[in-house]
């Protein structure tokens, strides 16, 4: 049984469970909360102990002062605002440019087999290279300016996105395909009123992958081959021996992933509020 | 059941019409050839019309010759052992690492709680920002890509080995509980059997990711021999006809992984309904 | 003989409104061929209401798949008003068993959705549709998703979606055979009453042979193997809307029979001339 299930005889359900009064409830997320912390606290307690008795060795980690201390340099003197801006620009780009394109293909593969066959062995064996394989050969193609970002980052968020929108277009259950044409649905009508939004779990997983290859191939290309960005920043600090730069840059490439994966959670909790369970 | 179904049709099958061309058997089975085959006819016309720089495209029989070339007196193949030696020893450390704390994490709800949320915040540190942190702690050497390879296998397989011990039904462990059956044996006839689909799933996509991780990190921290830094110096040197036959080695690596995996995979869970 | 011949309340052939004419339907499954329907005759006349019954395998469900127009390739002709049927059409609307709500539309935008290809204007939709969901007694529930209803109530807007579009013809493909058995008497009542408020001609099919004697004008009852019309018998006014009824009995108890199920255990029947027609008295 579900807290959505209703007969005739009530109202619609709301979904929640009214069994556990709010302040359990409550409760429950503070303690959970609490036993997450304190691993990290502990981590970070040792850091700073070791660091205070001078038995840290400053190549392998800086006293947390001194990282703390480069990270309000690097925000004081807006580096690490422009690093940011610069590397958002060029994931949301990259994204854009791959989501879009892989979105295209993918519903045109997944509603016509003969594209399918045609595409399908192709695509799937330039799959198989890692993304990242492709870069010296783009490099001599396009060179190393923006150009080459967007290329490898939009390639990486390419695949799959077309391969789960290709999946999710299939998938449509005949039931509901067999009603648009019972209702004489136009085949536009059918696209978007039914195939699509029966695809949007699949094509959600699609956009996750595919922003979080986008980000992790923006950090890798940014390492290889450009003057800014958060990338940069940290080859910068690695090629000056800072490891407080370095880290410094890692904890916002951290904090933005958290971001990222966040936003795109609430998306897609959105889109699928007519579900009984919400996914994960 | 009122109904009657056309499994696999697509969602704009038209339902039955009255008997179509035969003509469309024929081109179905050339179709998954026609595109690449349109391909490499445009490149080989290309390169020879000299429509295009022959830097940036070589004409195929350049790349087959290098290829000889390569295996008659170059190291292109001791570089390609190179890279998996190093992607298959990180490899099965990560893997291995990923399994046993996946396990733990899965069985122990407290240990969930303690090392969740630090796992959440370490998966959202792209991989490849830990390249100059790691590199300054072991050097651009072979332990250094090592350890970052064995990183890169082993986030998956944590997290397939994690979502299929939890995704055990509750079924399961009550009758467990039923059977009065101790810790070990309910891990050792129950839980891992009922993991095990997932985990080599983790495996399978461990293995992937690693030999991404392995080119990308070759490409980064140019030492030592690989095909990393062979792809490098084919960038430099502006020798596309290596770079393509790097390529085609990287894909194949790449498809023959995905077989051998898919392979194992389908023996070793035979029992499961297919 | 065809069924025409065989059986005069096939339905005279004044009553033009649907005419299935010398159907037959085969499929291939797996290799062999198998004879869903063979030379099935049948006309449905204008606000009828005809309950074909049958066990699983008799092609019931198929004939409706081709008065829909879901399935043109078959042998023999069916005819609306003269006209032949090549694809579905918004005349002819049907109620599935499984409700086949869109899962992500409200209960109105299901509803609505059938009116998608009507050149209404959004007002007179918007009317339309909500005259409908009162009339399935669902109004309250407009804004309520799928997920939310019961299976009952998500069948009722099946049926107000199924009617919204004002069709001449409601197919019924055992729209109450996954509903528990309370809720199932109910929604007969309720689909007679809005059947008979719109004048609607209505084709049931089902399983429930209780259901097609008290929903039905006719009862067509098929065999399988080949699908076949076995006979069609006349609901009288003799045989009051009363499952205690004696006629009412009478007349399930014989559909039964020629079914294969009998009070005493006897063979199934099959048809004759003679026993083309049964009238009681």
């Amino acid at each position: 049984m579900g807290a959505g299930r209703i007969n005739a005889s009530r109202g619609p359900a709301d979904g929640v469970d009214r069994a556990i009064p709010a302040r359990r409830r409550l409760a429950a997320a503070w303690w959970t909360l609490a036993l997450g912390l304190i691993v990290p606290l502990i981590l970070l307690a040792t850091w700073l102990a070791a660091a205070l008795l001078g038995q840290l060795p400053e190549q392998i980690l800086p006293p947390p002062w001194a990282v703390f201390d480069t990270l309000s340099d690097i925000i004081g003197d807006g580096t690490l605002a422009s690093s940011i801006a610069t590397s958002l620009q060029r994931v949301a780009e990259g994204f854009a440019a791959g989501a879009l394109a892989g979105l295209v293909l993918g519903t045109a593969i997944g509603l016509s087999k003969a594209l399918r066959e045609t595409v399908d062995p192709l695509f799937l064996a330039m799959s198989q290279v890692p993304t990242l394989g492709w870069m010296p050969i783009v490099i001599l193609l396009v060179g190393i300016d923006e150009g080459l970002k967007i290329i490898v980052i939009g390639w990486s968020a390419f695949i799959p996105v077309v391969l789960n929108t290709s999946q999710g277009v299939r998938d449509v259950p005949q039931a509901y395909v067999e009603l648009g044409r019972v209702l004489s649905f136009s085949p536009w009508s059918r696209l978007t009123t039914i195939i699509l939004p029966s695809a949007v779990p699949s094509i959600f997983t699609g956009l996750r992958e595919g922003l979080a290859n986008s980000w992790q191939t923006l950090v890798a290309v940014e390492l290889i081959a450009s003057f800014e960005g958060l990338g940069y920043l940290m080859a910068y600090g690695r090629q000056l021996f800072q490891l407080e730069l370095v880290l410094a840059a890692m904890i916002a490439v951290g904090l933005i992933g958290l971001l990222i994966h966040g936003l795109l959670t609430l998306a897609e909790t959105h889109l699928q509020r007519w579900r009984p369970e919400m996914p994960r | 059941m009122s109904l009657i179904t056309f499994a696999g049709r697509g969602p704009l099958s038209r339902g039955t019409r009255r008997s179509a061309l035969p003509l469309g058997t024929i081109g179905r089975h050339l179709r998954p050839f026609a595109l690449p085959a349109a391909l490499l006819a445009a490149w080989e016309l290309a390169a020879h019309a000299g429509f295009v720089d022959a830097r940036f495209l070589p004409p195929l029989e350049a790349v087959l010759a290098r290829a000889v070339a390569e295996i008659g007196h170059g190291d292109l193949a001791a570089n390609l052992l190179a890279s998996l030696q190093r992607d298959l020893i990180g490899f099965a450390f990560g893997g291995t690492a990923g399994i046993f704390l996946g396990l733990v994490i899965g069985f122990s709800p407290l240990a969930q709680r303690l090392l969740g949320p630090l796992l959440l915040v370490h998966r959202q540190i792209a991989l490849f920002a830990w390249v100059p942190l790691i590199s300054m702690w072991f050097g651009g050497g072979e332990t250094g890509k090592i350890v970052f390879i064995a990183l890169a296998a082993f986030q998956p397989s944590l997290i397939n080995t994690w979502q299929g011990v939890a995704a055990i039904p509750r079924s399961y462990r009550e009758l467990a509980a039923v059977l009065t059956l101790g810790w070990l044996d309910f891990a050792r006839l129950i839980a891992i059997p009922g993991a095990l689909p997932q985990i080599f799933t983790g495996l399978h996509s461990a293995l992937i990711y690693a030999w991404t991780t392995t080119v990308g990190a070759e490409l980064l921290l140019n030492i030592a021999p690989g095909l990393g830094g062979r792809m490098n110096e084919g960038q430099h040197l502006f020798h596309m006809d290596l770079l393509l036959l790097c390529i085609l080695l990287l894909g194949g690596v790449g498809v023959a992984f995905n077989i051998i995996a898919g392979g194992l995979e389908r023996r070793l869970l035979r029992w499961r309904t297919p | 003989m065809s069924t025409a011949a065989a059986f005069p309340d096939a339905g005279s052939v004044d009553a033009r409104a649907l005419e299935i004419q010398d159907v037959s339907k085969r499929f291939d499954v797996a290799g062999r061929q198998v004879q869903a329907l063979s030379r099935i005759d049948l006309a449905v006349g204008e606000g009828e209401f005809v309950s074909i019954v049958g066990a699983s395998g008799c092609g019931k469900s198929t004939l409706l798949r081709l008065i829909l127009g879901l399935d043109t390739d078959y042998e023999g002709r069916i005819r609306v008003d003269g006209k032949s049927v090549e694809r579905p059409g918004l005349d002819r609307s049907i109620v599935f068993q499984e409700h086949r709500l869109l899962p992500w539309l409200s209960v109105e935008a299901n509803v609505a959705a059938a009116l998608r290809q009507s050149r209404l204007g959004a007002g007179e939709k918007r009317e339309l549709v909500r005259d409908h969901l009162q009339l399935v007694g669902l109004d309250p529930f407009a804004k309520a998703y799928p997920a939310q209803l019961s299976g009952g109530m998500a069948q009722r807007v099946a049926i107000a979606r199924a009617l919204v579009t004002k069709p001449r013809f409601l197919l019924l493909d055992e729209p109450l055979g996954a509903l528990d058995a309370l809720t199932r008497l109910r929604l007969q009542d309720e689909l007679l009453r809005i059947v008979r408020q719109g004048g609607t001609t209505a084709v049931l099919v089902t399983h429930d042979v209780d259901e097609a004697v008290y929903l039905g004008d006719r009862i067509v009852v098929m065999h399988p193997h080949p699908g076949r019309i076995a006979t069609i018998l006349p609901v009288t006014s003799a045989v009051s809307r009363d499952r205690s009824d004696p006629n009412f009995i009478r007349l399930r108890d014989e559909v039964l029979s020629w079914l294969g199920v009998s009070r005493a255990g006897n063979e199934a029947r099959e048809p004759s001339v003679a026993e083309g027609t049964r009238r009681f008295a």
